[in-house]
């Protein structure tokens, strides 16, 4: 296995043209965060991305900054901090901006921050023929062509190797709170209907976790309305959200998607180690092996229109029937014809 | 050869004789939409099911027409103006909310519905649709979906893309997807992301699923106004510079507010250079910090009255003067065009600066409205056609505008979209071979170009594949 470490964009467009040249098969990498996510694949060599990590521009006022794709989240969001902004996406730090979109990974405050891939204005791609392509626009408007760059976004490095993004951004709040409480989906439900605006309500088998975030007054009354609900509850303010997170202890992690009203139908067959973000639809699902259990989580999620992936261990994304298939093929023959970039990592082998 | 005669024997069989127009009146009817450009058609028909749309795109294929789907019409970058022998298919009956799921925060409902509609059946269960372009009371969420519209609000919330979980889609061969799902994230790439603002080129959508959000607690609503457009637009900046997103930051110039003015009687002070209309939202206890920042960025650049809605009908009147901008402004000339550009927002005020320059060399009438939180102006070109060059001078300026955007970091279109209007400006953004990538995008979903041709991209543009030089190959690292 060879490891490629490109410096600039350039080099990322030679190396992936010598790749298509060779015939021989590339990972993009970044901060190796996401890597069991997808079926299984080989390749010849990894392009990291890493030494791509400039900021480009970061002007506070625009709430927009560009940023080469190999920089850390950890970095990227120190710089922010400093002008009281955050790009939210709750990526480990060592995670690099790039692979996050990649791997479309998910923020537990997504019901508040949205997805990932609504953060990305505007992209710079090397193509899996080396072509080298942007979408997009650094303005958080813009209806300029389609928006290919939300191709990219949870592609798995199948499309395109991701050099450097425009990214829309948050203020960071005021105050950030958890409430804890004791219950479960039930309590949970109670919660988001006493709580509408709060930016997550993560139920486990035996707590809800409420994060608050937003104006000190805000919170404050958001947490008296979820007293209502929960007279017993624990605030504290700051720390990480979610606190615990018992579901990442297991061998293999299971990211079920499903319309929020199904998340009962999943837990019910998720074992004792799960937690589940209500009005998102996201079940993480802690598992011992990727065997029985793992089948029949998928089973219940394929009742309800939903997926389930694995993102950390063995177990593949799954066998979820891909929509206009056909268009999938084009897609890839088009962007990457050669078949370069992790051929079949992705959903329905791509 | 195009066989019109066929089709309309083939789609009144399908869909009904009543839903069949071929007749001279309503071809003229449906040969342009909000836009300048006149088009021209064969056919309009108006499917009421999904199954309708497919049987549309399937007669127009083996019949040899182009097909062009339409909503209410109300798009200003011709991107439903029909071409040639086209058939329109135009999706106003379909127009019921089909299953509304408060629980699941989503309603899936048919093209066709108005987008106001929505907003109003969504509202009892404390939820709202976000996206609000103006004109929303006549638009519908087909349209809003081809074209990602924009509107007042999305500074906030987001565009039409934030807010469409899921949509069924009529390919090009009259199969039926479903791209998207209800849940957080669906298998395979990202299909609805592409759908959304494609303006009907990669398929018709037959039904959407979109995602609600929850009502804010407290809106209020605030009228600034100020002597100069330097210090409006500075105050923008400043404010979110302070770490604060408002729901709306509107601007008007000066020519927009003595219009609006005259029209509605909203109280804008005629004498100001611009005013500001700045809403902010959340929930209890949100209000009060973000007003009180609005208010110092505003006395920090010299704002010469802070007026606050007193009330929901004061508010109500406020928006009234935004919102019936585009239809005061015939006060001013017999026609105007309205455009439509991004900068980023911290060039706003070189934009505006740009904007007049551009209007006083070609000797047109220029007034400025700005969803100015988002970079997104629209200005207005106002003049007689039937004075001679009128319509040159307008065109000449446009096209100054477009470039003026471009070279201030900005995009050709921030919310109208490209249509027949833009398309061809689209170079001056997107590189030879970034179009070629949008091609492949275009012929991956409709492989013989058959959805609402020649718009979007420039028509020269090709999914052409690049391959390795010999002397890339003689150089190859593994070679």
């Amino acid at each position: 296995m060879e490891l490629i470490h490109p410096h600039t964009k350039g080099d990322v467009i030679d190396v992936v043209r010598e790749a298509n040249a060779a015939a021989h098969r590339l990972l993009p990498v970044g901060g190796r965060q996401h890597m069991d996510k997808g079926n299984p694949y080989e390749v010849d060599a990894e392009l990291w991305t890493t030494q791509l990590d400039r900021l480009v521009t970061y002007e506070p006022a625009e709430m927009v900054a560009v940023v080469e794709a190999g920089m850390r989240v950890g970095e990227l969001n120190a710089i922010l901090a400093r002008d009281a902004q955050e790009w939210p996406s709750d990526a480990p730090e060592e995670a690099t901006v790039g692979g996050t979109i990649a791997a479309d990974a998910q923020s537990p405050r997504r019901l508040r921050v949205g997805r990932v891939a609504d953060s990305v204005l505007e992209a710079e791609i090397v193509a899996g023929d080396g072509r080298f392509v942007r979408s997009g626009a650094r303005t958080v408007k813009n209806v300029a062509g389609y928006d290919l760059h939300r191709l990219c976004a949870g592609s798995l490095g199948t499309l395109g190797v991701l050099v450097q993004v425009a990214l829309k951004l948050r203020p960071i709040p005021e105050l950030r709170r958890t409430l804890h409480v004791p219950g479960s989906l039930l309590v949970g439900e109670r919660l988001l209907q006493g709580v509408p605006a709060a930016a997550a309500v993560l139920a486990t088998p035996g707590e809800v976790e409420v994060r608050l975030e937003g104006w000190r007054d805000e919170v404050e009354r958001q947490t008296e309305a979820a007293r209502e609900v929960a007279p017993g509850l624990e605030a504290v303010d700051g720390g990480p959200f979610p606190a615990h997170r018992a579901w990442a202890e297991e061998p293999v992690l299971v990211e079920a998607a499903v319309p929020a009203s199904a998340i009962g139908t999943v837990t019910e067959v998720a074992g004792d180690r799960w937690g589940a973000l209500l009005g998102v639809g996201l079940v993480w699902i802690g598992l011992e092996d990727p065997g029985d259990a793992l089948a029949e989580v998928r089973a219940r999620v394929t009742e309800v229109g939903g997926i389930a992936p694995v993102v950390r261990g063995p177990g593949g994304l799954g066998d979820a029937p891909l929509p206009a298939r056909d268009v999938h093929a084009r897609l890839k023959a088009a962007l990457d014809p050669n078949g370069v970039l992790a051929p079949g990592r992705f959903w329905g082998g791509l | 050869m195009a066989d019109v005669d066929g089709a309309r024997r083939a789609l009144e069989d399908a869909l009904g004789t009543s839903e069949v127009l071929s007749d001279p009146l309503a071809l003229a009817l449906y040969a342009r939409d909000a836009s300048m450009v006149e088009g021209g058609c064969a056919l309009v028909a108006f499917p009421r099911e999904p199954e309708h749309i497919a049987a549309c795109v399937r007669i127009a294929a083996e019949h040899g027409l182009p097909i062009v789907p339409r909503g209410a019409g109300t798009g200003l970058a011709g991107g439903a103006t029909p071409i040639g022998d086209a058939l329109v298919v135009c999706t106003t009956k379909m127009d019921r909310i089909l299953d509304l799921r408060p629980r699941d925060r989503l309603a899936w409902v048919q093209p066709g519905v108005v987008t106001l509609d929505l907003v109003g059946a969504a509202a009892p269960h404390g939820l709202t649709f976000a996206p609000d372009p103006s004109s929303q009371q006549s638009c519908t969420i087909g349209g809003n979906v081809a074209t990602n519209a924009g509107g007042a609000h999305c500074l906030a919330h987001g565009v039409t893309s934030n807010h469409v979980l899921a949509l069924d889609l009529v390919l090009s061969d009259g199969r039926i997807e479903r791209l998207g799902s209800e849940g957080p994230v669906g298998a395979g790439y990202d299909l609805r992301a592409v759908v959304v603002g494609s303006e009907g080129t990669l398929g018709i959508v037959a039904a959407v699923c979109v995602r609600l959000i929850p009502l804010p607690e407290e809106v209020r609503t605030f009228l600034l106004d100020f002597d100069t457009v330097e210090d409006c637009a500075a105050t923008v900046s400043a404010v979110i510079a302070a770490g604060v997103v408002p729901a709306a930051m509107e601007m008007m110039d000066r020519g927009i507010v003595a219009a609006v003015e005259a029209f509605a009687h909203a109280g804008y002070p005629t004498d100001a250079d611009a005013v500001l209309l700045v809403e902010v939202e959340g929930a209890e206890g949100a209000i009060g910090p973000q007003a009180r920042a609005v208010e110092s960025a505003a006395r920090a650049h010299r704002v010469r009255t802070v007026r606050q809605a007193s009330d929901e009908r004061d508010r109500a009147l406020l928006w009234k003067g935004r919102r019936s901008a585009f239809g005061a402004l015939g006060t001013i000339a017999p026609h105007y065009a309205i455009h439509d550009v991004v900068v980023p927002r911290t060039h706003l005020v070189d934009a505006v600066a740009g904007l007049y320059e551009i209007a006083r060399r070609h000797a047109i009438t220029l007034t400025c409205v700005l969803h100015a939180g988002d970079g997104n102006l629209h200005p207005h070109l106002h003049f007689d056609a039937r004075e001679p060059g009128a319509r040159e001078r307008v065109l000449a300026a446009s096209e100054e505008i477009v470039r003026l955007a471009v070279s201030l970091g900005g995009s050709i279109s921030g919310e109208h979209g490209v249509g027949l209007d833009k398309r061809g400006f689209l170079p001056l953004v997107l590189s030879e071979d970034d179009l070629a990538a949008q091609a492949c995008v275009r012929s991956a979903f409709d492989p013989d170009g058959r959805m609402n041709p020649k718009k979007l991209l420039p028509s020269e543009t090709r999914c052409v594949e690049l391959t390795p030089t010999p002397q890339d190959r003689s150089e190859a690292r593994w070679s």
